[in-house]
């Protein structure tokens, strides 16, 4: 869902910094209080983590694959603040060393993904009680991915109608939301769903191996 | 102090560039970044391409596509975002090739410490993911089945979070042992 530079207009990008700084900050204040010492090291490894998680492929019928994003493994192990900074961490780290995903797209990504997609997966997780079955996890999980999507086509979609030129044509992505809608949301629902298998099973395994150790 | 200003210089050009829309002026200013990387331009315009050629080509068809059905101009949007996507991933390739990051913010020796734990766990847990992909493949003469391949990426997945919570405690006592946390009472 990696939305390079050029394609945000400077409405929608400077709009979603001016309310992403404000929640990095609390989100710092709220891990660096949390873990005191260990916030540094803590936020480091999981940093770390997010990332390496973002590079495990999802197998995908057909002989296809996707990227694991990580996102409600995270938040399900260490919580929504830990789990938003290091995901914006990880979206920052692959703007500034190895030119993926936009700098200018950082506010809206970590917005969309990171903190909408994480209270969506802390919010259904709390509906659903603290069980491990695989409902628990899987529906919370998909439902993040999926809002996240949708969020992001909302947020794609309305680039034609912030910017455009005098003759109506499009200064940024040029198509509405009756275009990103489905081709955004609909992929996202397959990923979705597998994406909450994986973390089921992942935490399931992680489970099994910490009763027999 | 250089790294700094060149990663300033480079957020203040990504921001400015978002605002310019002819053409003719992001063409003059993509020939200039051209020329300015000297002998590298081949290498980096390459690297900017392949980073957004998927993007770029998927929007440009469908727009064209568009505009062709309903009677309408296609080629000034085109050129505008193409050029623009484009001038603003060449710059990025630039400045990842000119600054270091750990040394761009080291005023801020928090968030410097934590680039340089972050880029170091990022290898540890790449060469662990690397060994696992390499060990399923040698376990693997044929193609495995989905449901063997996709159990294989959950146990990857839990042996980095088992990893992840061991490196946290490692590095805190390794840093509290060395003293990290009494120069910063």
């Amino acid at each position: 869902m990696h939305i390079p530079d050029g394609l945000i207009a400077p409405q929608a990008y400077l709009a979603a910094a001016a309310l992403a700084v404000p929640c990095w900050a609390y989100a710092v204040r709220r891990v660096a209080t949390a873990l005191d010492e260990r916030a540094i090291p803590r936020l480091a490894v999981l940093t770390a983590l997010a990332f390496v998680l973002s590079t495990i492929m999802v197998p995908l019928p057909g002989g296809t694959s996707a990227h694991l994003s990580g996102m409600g493994l995270l938040v399900l192990a260490f919580g929504l603040w830990p789990a938003f900074l290091a995901f914006s961490l990880v979206l920052a780290l692959q703007a500034l060393l190895l030119g993926a995903g936009g700098i200018t797209a950082l506010p809206v990504n970590a917005l969309t993904m990171g903190l909408a997609g994480g209270a969506v997966v802390v919010g259904v997780r709390s509906l659903l009680g603290p069980g491990k079955s695989a409902w628990a996890i899987v529906l919370p999980v998909s439902s993040g991915v999926v809002v996240a999507a949708v969020l992001l086509a909302l947020v794609l979609g309305a680039q034609p109608y912030l910017a455009s030129d005098a003759h109506g044509q499009p200064l940024f992505f040029p198509f509405g939301p009756a275009v990103t809608l489905p081709v955004i949301v609909l992929p996202h629902l397959v990923i979705g769903l597998l994406e909450g298998v994986l973390t089921w099973m992942v935490i399931g395994i992680l489970d099994s191996r910490r009763a027999t150790a | 102090m250089k790294d700094r200003t060149v990663l300033a210089c480079w957020l203040a050009a990504v921001v400015a560039i978002t605002f310019v829309h002819d053409p003719g002026v992001l063409a003059g200013l993509l020939l200039i970044a051209l020329a300015a990387q000297g002998g590298s331009a081949p290498m980096i315009a390459l690297r900017a391409l392949l980073a957004v050629a998927l993007v770029n080509l998927t929007v440009s068809i469908a727009f064209v596509a568009s505009a062709w059905l309903s009677g309408e101009d296609w080629m000034l949007f085109v050129l505008r975002l193409n050029l623009r996507v484009f001038l603003l991933a060449l710059l990025t390739f630039w400045m990842i090739r000119h600054v270091d990051l750990a040394r761009a913010v080291a005023p801020w020796s928090s968030l410097q410490f934590l680039v340089v734990l972050v880029i170091g766990q990022i290898r540890t847990f790449a060469a662990l993911l690397t060994d696992y992909r390499m060990a399923f493949a040698s376990r693997s003469p044929t193609r495995p089945p989905l449901r063997m391949r996709f159990g294989s990426a959950g146990r990857q997945a839990a042996a980095m979070m088992e990893k992840a919570e061991r490196q946290a405690d490692e590095l805190n006592h390794g840093m509290r042992a060395r003293g990290f946390f009494d120069d910063r009472a």
